[in-house]
C-alpha cells in the first residue's frame, strides 16, 4: 500500500518517519514489552500476592540473574558463536571466589576481583581455542564445559564454601524503598554499559562487524581472532558476575548451583537473547531485547508458580515460550520482509 | 607402506589402535581389567552408551545437532515403566508404545526444523525443555518402581560368559545402521544432505522427507537406549538421560565423524563408545577420583576434532 505521499518527490521525510514509528511498534522490543504488560496484568489479576513487595523483590532479584545470564550469552552470539560452558564457567567463578575468601584469606571486595579475572581467563581458553583451531564454538565449548565443570568439582571435592562474609547475604537481601534489589541495579548498569560498547564503541562496532562477516570484517583491518577472543572473555567475565550475584541471593557458593555441568543455565542463557531478537547467526545485537526477553521468561516462571500450575510442569512452558517465540519472530520477519520494511 | 597409508586415513583405524594400546597399558597395570566381571560392567555400558551415541550420529550425518537426545531417553524410559505400572500394560507392549513415543518425539524435531527453517540449535533446546518438562511433570522427580521381573531378568541375564542380553539390541542396531548408511537409499540420501543439503534436494532427494526420517531414528535410538537403562537399572528413573549430553557428542567426534554433516562412521563411533568405557572405567580401577571423568571426556572431545583436523589437512594419499 504506497500513499499517495510517496510519489512525491519532495518530502522524503514523510514515508521515512512514518516508517521508522512503524518500525517501532513491529520490533521485537515492542512485543516484549506489550506481552510484559499483559502478563503482568494477568497474573495480577489472577495469582494472588503476585503484585506484592516481596514478591517484586524476589522476582527482581531472579531476574538480575537470568538477564546476566542471557547477556553473557549475547556477547558470544554477537560473533556468530555460543557459549555452551556460561554456567560451569559461572559456577567455577563463584567457588574461585569462595576458596580466595576461605582458603586463601583475601578480603572479599579484592576476592571478588580475581574470580572475575578468572573467568575472563576462563573465556581467553575458549576464545583463543575456537580461534587457532578454526572449530565452531560449539564443539569447543561443550569440550570445555566438561573440563572446566569437572575440574572445578575434583578441586572442591563437591563441597559448598558456606562461610562466606556477610557482606554477601547482606547484599543479596538489601531492599532500595522495599522491593527493588540492588542485584537488579548491578544487572542494568551491566546492560547499560554493554549498550553502550555495541553502539559507541570502536571495539564494539568490530564485534558486530567480525560476527556479521569474519572474511569482511578482516578486510577492513579489523583483528577477527582478538576481536573474538575478547568476546568470549566478556562472556566468561559476566557469567562469573551472574553466578557470585546467585552466591550473594544464596549466601554460599554451591557447585550444582547451575545443575550438573552447569546445563541449567543453558536454557535461560538463549531464551533472553534469542526473544530479544539477537540473531544467532550474529552481527546483530539487542540489549535492550535481552534485558526484556529474560525479563518475561522469569516474570512467566514466577506466575506460573503463584499460580500453582505445579513446579514440574514450569520448565514446559518454557521450552515452548522459546518455540512460540522464534515462530512469531520468524512471522514478524517474514512480514517485514513482504511489506520491504525491514 | 600404502597399505598403511591407507588404513590410517580410514575412520576406524585410529580409535582401533587407541582401544587396543588402552586395553595393554591398562591390563599391564591391573590384573583385574580383563576379568569376566569387568568385562560383563563394561559391555553393560558400552551398550546403552553406544545406542546414545547412534541417536547423536545420525544427526550429526545430516548435519545437525539434537540437544534433546538425553531428554526423549528419559521420556521413554520413564513413560515405558509408567505405563506397565499405572495401566498395567504388558511389557512388551509398553516397550513398543515406548519406542513409538522416541520416534514421536524425534518426529518433532524433524518437522519443527524443516517448517520453521529454524537451526537444529535452538528447536532442540526448545524440545529438549519440553519433553524434561513432561518427564518431570509425569513423575514430579519420583522414580516408577514397577519395573516387571522379566524386564529385570531380561536386565541381568547373559548370553554366554560375560556376555549380556542387553547388549544383543546395540548390536542389532549397529549392524542395521551400517546396512542403511551403506547399502540402502534413505542412508546415502542422509549422508547426501549432510554433505550438501542444495545439491542434494537438486538431485531429487526429498530433503524434508530425509530430515525428519533422520529425527524420527534418533528418538527411537534414544527410546532404545532408555528403554535399556531401565531394564539394566531395574527402577524408572526420571533423571535417566541428563548426563548423554556430552558422551553423545565425544564418541562420534571420536570417531571421525565431521560435525558438519555427511560424514559418519558406524564402526569408529562404536569405538569411540569403547574408548570412553575404558578410560571411565580405569579411572574406577585405578582408584583416581570419578569427578575427573568429566575432564577427561572433555580433553578426549578436543583431542579427537584437533586429530580429526590434521588428518583432514594431511595430504590425499597415493594409495587410492
Amino acid at each position: 500500500m504506497t500513499s499517495p505521499d510517496s510519489t512525491l518527490p519532495a518530502s522524503p521525510l514523510g514515508p521515512n518517519a512514518g516508517r521508522s514509528t512503524t518500525h517501532f511498534f513491529l520490533s521485537n522490543e515492542f512485543g516484549l514489552i506489550l506481552l510484559i504488560v499483559i502478563f503482568a496484568m494477568i497474573f495480577g489479576a489472577t495469582a494472588q500476592g503476585f503484585l506484592s513487595k516481596f514478591n517484586l523483590f524476589t522476582l527482581g532479584r531472579n531476574s538480575a540473574v537470568n538477564i546476566m545470564i542471557g547477556l553473557s550469552m549475547m556477547t558470544v552470539i554477537v560473533t556468530g558463536g555460543l557459549n555452551l560452558a556460561v554456567g560451569a564457567m559461572g559456577v567455577s567463578v563463584a567457588m574461585t571466589c569462595g576458596w580466595l575468601i576461605e582458603g586463601v584469606g583475601v578480603p572479599w571486595p579484592l576476592a571478588i576481583l580475581g574470580a572475575l579475572a578468572f573467568g575472563a581467563a576462563l573465556g581467553w581458553i575458549n576464545g583463543a581455542m575456537v580461534v587457532k583451531t578454526g572449530l565452531h564454538s560449539f564443539i569447543i565449548t561443550l569440550a570445555t564445559m566438561s573440563i572446566f565443570f569437572g575440574a572445578m568439582i575434583f578441586l572442591t571435592r563437591a563441597e559448598s564454601f558456606r562461610e562466606l562474609p556477610s557482606a554477601f547475604s547482606t547484599f543479596g537481601r538489601m531492599k532500595f524503598g522495599g522491593y527493588l534489589s540492588p542485584l537488579l541495579l548491578v544487572t542494568l548498569v551491566v546492560a547499560l554499559l554493554l549498550a553502550w560498547l555495541y553502539r559507541r564503541t570502536l571495539t564494539g562496532r568490530e564485534m558486530l562487524a567480525a560476527g556479521a562477516s569474519p572474511a569482511a570484517a578482516e578486510l577492513s583491518g579489523i583483528r577477527v581472532d582478538r576481536i573474538i577472543t575478547l568476546c568470549h572473555m566478556l562472556s566468561g567475565v559476566l557469567a562469573g558476575l551472574a553466578a557470585l550475584m546467585l552466591v550473594a541471593r544464596n549466601g554460599a557458593a554451591i557447585p550444582s548451583m547451575a545443575g550438573q555441568l552447569g546445563q541449567d543455565w543453558l536454557l535461560p542463557a538463549f531464551l533472553g537473547p534469542v526473544l530479544g531478537g539477537t540473531l544467532l547467526q550474529g552481527g546483530k545485537v539487542s540489549v535492550l531485547g535481552t534485558v526484556l526477553g529474560a525479563f518475561l521468561v522469569t516474570m512467566l516462571s514466577s506466575g506460573l508458580l503463584m499460580l500453582q500450575v505445579g513446579a514440574f510442569w514450569v520448565q514446559t512452558f518454557l521450552g515452548l515460550m522459546l518455540l512460540v517465540a522464534v515462530l512469531l519472530d520468524k512471522a514478524r520477519r517474514s512480514y517485514l520482509a513482504r511489506r520491504n520494511l525491514a | 607402506m600404502t597399505q598403511i597409508s591407507r588404513l590410517s586415513r580410514t575412520d576406524w583405524f585410529g580409535p582401533l589402535l587407541a582401544t587396543i594400546i588402552a586395553i595393554v597399558v591398562i591390563r599391564a597395570f591391573s590384573a583385574n581389567f580383563l576379568s569376566s566381571f569387568n568385562i560383563q560392567i563394561l559391555l553393560l555400558a558400552i551398550a546403552v552408551n553406544a545406542l546414545v551415541a547412534y541417536s547423536q550420529m545420525i544427526i550429526i550425518a545430516i548435519g545437525q545437532m539434537n540437544l534433546s537426545v538425553g531428554a526423549i531417553g528419559g521420556l521413554a524410559a520413564i513413560s515405558f515403566v509408567g505405563m506397565i505400572e499405572v495401566w498395567g500394560i504388558p511389557a512388551p507392549l509398553a516397550v513398543i508404545l515406548a519406542l513409538a513415543i522416541g520416534v514421536g518425539c524425534g518426529v518433532i524435531n524433524g518437522v519443527l526444523i524443516r517448517i520453521t527453517g529454524i537451526s537444529a540449535f535452538v528447536i532442540t533446546l526448545a524440545t529438549l525443555s519440553i519433553f524434561k518438562g513432561i518427564n518431570l511433570g509425569i513423575t514430579e522427580a519420583q522414580p516408577f518402581y514397577g519395573v516387571p521381573d522379566s524386564v529385570k531378568a531380561f536386565g541381568s541375564a547373559l548370553v554366554f560368559g560375560p556376555i549380556p542380553w542387553l547388549v544383543v539390541p546395540t548390536v542389532l542396531v549397529a549392524v542395521g545402521l551400517w546396512f542403511m548408511l551403506s547399502r540402502m537409499p534413505v542412508g546415502r540420501f542422509i549422508l547426501a544432505v549432510g554433505s550438501n543439503e542444495h545439491a542434494a534436494g537438486l538431485s531429487g532427494i526429498s530433503v524434508g522427507a530425509t530430515v525428519i526420517i533422520a529425527h524420527g531414528i534418533s528418538g527411537l535410538l534414544a527410546a532404545i537406549a532408555g528403554v535399556l537403562v531401565v531394564a539394566r537399572l531395574q527402577i524408572g528413573q526420571p533423571s535417566i538421560g541428563d548426563d548423554w549430553l556430552i558422551l553423545s557428542f565425544a564418541a562420534p567426534v571420536i570417531g571421525g565423524a565431521i560435525l558438519a554433516g555427511g560424514h559418519v562412521s558406524v564402526s569408529a563411533t562404536f569405538l569411540g563408545v569403547v574408548i570412553v568405557a575404558i578410560i571411565t572405567q580405569a579411572l574406577v580401577l585405578f582408584n583416581i577420583d570419578p569427578f575427573l571423568v568429566q575432564v577427561v571426556l572433555g580433553a578426549l572431545i578436543l583431542a579427537a576434532v584437533g586429530l580429526n583436523k590434521l588428518r583432514a589437512r594431511a595430504p590425499i594419499g597415493q594409495g587410492t
